[in-house]
């Protein structure tokens, strides 16, 4: 690394870096232009739409957000009782099962985890109208449940998987010696597993989160009255009941996109960081 | 559990390891098995009847299938399956090349900004992105047509998704530029798997650029391009989130796919029978693509 950077310094411009840089430049700019887009028509009024699209120039009409947020506010709020109940629902079930799957002898474990994982393996279409029947069944119709249970049921057994290889790979005399001086296996799980888990568990957490708060068709089906839809169907209705009106339909895109974008670069070391090393063991 | 010492370990009597093992495992278990397996038993059997979602189900034998058989709906679907999923395996190549140029991009902090801006689109809910597109391609007030005004041509301007000859290519167009953040990250973490040695050597020995591609980055990613691959075929055949928001399948049924299908059958014509047939028929395709194509890399990787 030393040489090839010393000699970085001191070589002349080169076509090949200038050509890296172009084609990854480049790239960046075409996935972020719609939403460069949105940024710009969310401060224009319909006559600035129709007369001048392509002129960024006043009056900006930032009363478009203060319109759109009183569309806006409720959905986000349902959406985030969703995701959250999703999260922390399918991140318990998902930690336990991953600790005993890991660490755990006990009889039919193997068989028990098949199960899991088989699931995992198949195409998971056929689903969605049997587990509409049998979420009316339940009569929980219109509530947050069918999100959460179904949630909770379909998504962890991928980090069933990965929690189970995690604990596996730490170092058994860990355990052993908490249950020396007299743990359970419950304070073994609390008071060890949960904090070496740590990370795990937050990795898992955002991309829960993000599925949940991204699903679409799902909460379409399962939750009819208006006042308790999520964002993602509440923002498609809005564009249907407001054709043309783009300058306070993008102002609402923006405000959706916000807080996710936020949860984002709070996190954004570990999201990257797991995202890239997750796949290594392949 | 409360007897003392490592030596009850070996001694604890198995229910107990047994009643232990599904104290942690149980709500995992059956949250899986109630709302994941049992689903997918029912779809298989429902397959089997007429069931308007009212009445008391009429069985029907095969007769969904045959019926499906002879469905032209269904077999346009299918023809525009094919359509996406060739699209989207094509177009698996831009992120390749991506992340290999962003992988050679050797200044840690430099790359790391880039990687941070790939992934914002990711971040920004899919659905944004989706009614953006809608908005670009929208005839009266989107991007499209505005440039080619700009440009002096009215005559080209479309109605884009309004148009069944355009429609597919719209739709396919809209990943522009096929950047898929996360297969790009998990290709950067296949390059990134083997120590900075190999490429320092590859640098000293003076290893060129297109050696280094097709000796050492294009093998360490065939792993994450399998698992990939898999992933596009899936969502390729069995996706139908977009169509669902943007075009309802239209105009006419050019953008109709099986699995939009399935959803219209159940939810709008009340047929639920008839749906769970297409999503069991959508299950096994995709599941024998799915195994063909892991087998066609198995096979190729040992000759």
């Amino acid at each position: 690394m030393a040489i090839i950077a010393s000699r970085g310094r001191h070589r002349p411009f080169q076509w090949n870096d200038a050509l890296k840089h172009g084609v990854t430049v480049l790239i960046c700019l075409a996935l972020l232009f719609p939403l460069f887009l949105m940024l710009i028509m969310s401060v224009k009024d319909k006559e600035q739409i129709v007369y001048e699209f392509f002129a960024i120039r006043p009056p900006f009409h930032f009363e478009n957000y203060t319109v759109a947020f009183g569309y806006i506010a409720p959905l986000i709020s349902n959406s985030m009782v969703l995701a959250v109940g999703s999260t922390l629902l399918t991140v318990s079930v998902t930690a336990l099962a991953g600790y005993a799957f890991g660490r755990l002898e006990f009889p039919l474990k193997n068989l028990l985890f098949g199960i899991l994982f088989a699931k995992m393996m198949l195409p998971g279409i056929m689903n969605l109208i049997p587990s509409f029947t049998l979420a009316w069944k339940l009569g929980i119709l219109d509530t947050p449940l069918p999100v959460i249970l179904f949630c909770a049921g379909t998504s962890q057994p991928f980090w069933v998987f990965v929690m189970r290889t995690f604990v596996a790979q730490q170092p058994r005399e860990l355990f052993e010696s908490m249950r020396i001086d007299g743990a359970s296996e419950f304070q073994n799980f609390r008071y060890l597993a949960v904090p070496l888990l740590r990370p795990m568990i937050a990795l898992m957490s955002i991309n829960v989160f993000v599925f949940v708060w991204n699903d679409y068709i799902w909460p379409l089906v399962t939750i009819q009255s208006f006042e308790k839809r999520p964002l993602t169907v509440g923002l498609a209705y809005l564009t249907q009941a407001n054709p043309g009106d783009y300058g306070m339909l993008t102002a609402g895109y923006v405000i959706a996109a916000l807080p996710l974008l936020v949860l984002f670069f709070i996190s954004m070391r570990q999201f990257i960081e797991g995202l890239t090393a997750g796949s290594i063991k392949l | 559990m409360a007897a003392p010492r490592a030596a009850s370990r070996r001694r604890r009597r198995p229910l107990d390891q047994l009643l232990l093992g599904l104290a942690f495992v149980a709500p995992a278990l059956l949250l899986n098995l109630v709302f994941d397996w049992y689903p997918m038993f029912d779809g298989i059997y429902r397959s089997f009847y007429r069931w308007d979602g009212y009445n008391t189900a009429v069985w029907v034998g095969l007769g969904n299938f045959e019926r499906l058989l002879n469905d032209s709906v269904f077999r346009t679907a299918l023809w525009n399956m094919a359509f996406f999923l060739v699209a989207a395996i094509v177009l698996m190549l831009p992120t390749i090349v991506a992340s290999v140029v962003l992988f050679r991009i050797r200044h840690q902090r430099t790359q790391f900004v880039y990687r941070v801006l790939f992934c914002i689109p990711m971040v920004v809910p899919w659905l944004v992105i989706m009614l953006m597109w809608q908005f670009m391609y929208n005839p009266q007030y989107g991007l499209f047509n505005r440039l080619i005004e700009a440009l002096g041509m009215p005559d080209l301007q479309q109605t884009w998704l309004g148009d069944s000859e355009l429609v597919k290519w719209c739709l396919v167009f809209m990943g522009f530029p096929f950047v898929t953040t996360n297969a790009a990250l998990i290709y950067l973490g296949g390059l990134k798997s083997v120590s900075e040695s190999v490429w320092e050597a590859a640098a000293l020995d003076g290893v060129g650029p297109v050696q280094k591609l097709l000796y050492l980055e294009l093998p360490l990613i065939a792993g994450q391009f399998k698992l990939n691959l898999i992933g596009t075929i899936t969502a390729a055949m069995t996706g139908y989130g977009t169509q669902l928001i943007l075009t309802k399948g239209g105009p006419g049924f050019a953008s109709m796919v099986p699995g939009l299908y399935m959803y219209l059958s159940a939810f709008k014509s009340q047929k639920y029978g008839y749906a769970a047939a297409i999503g069991l028929t959508l299950f096994l395709m995709s599941l024998v693509i799915t195994l063909l194509s892991m087998k066609f890399f198995k096979d190729a990787e040992e000759t």
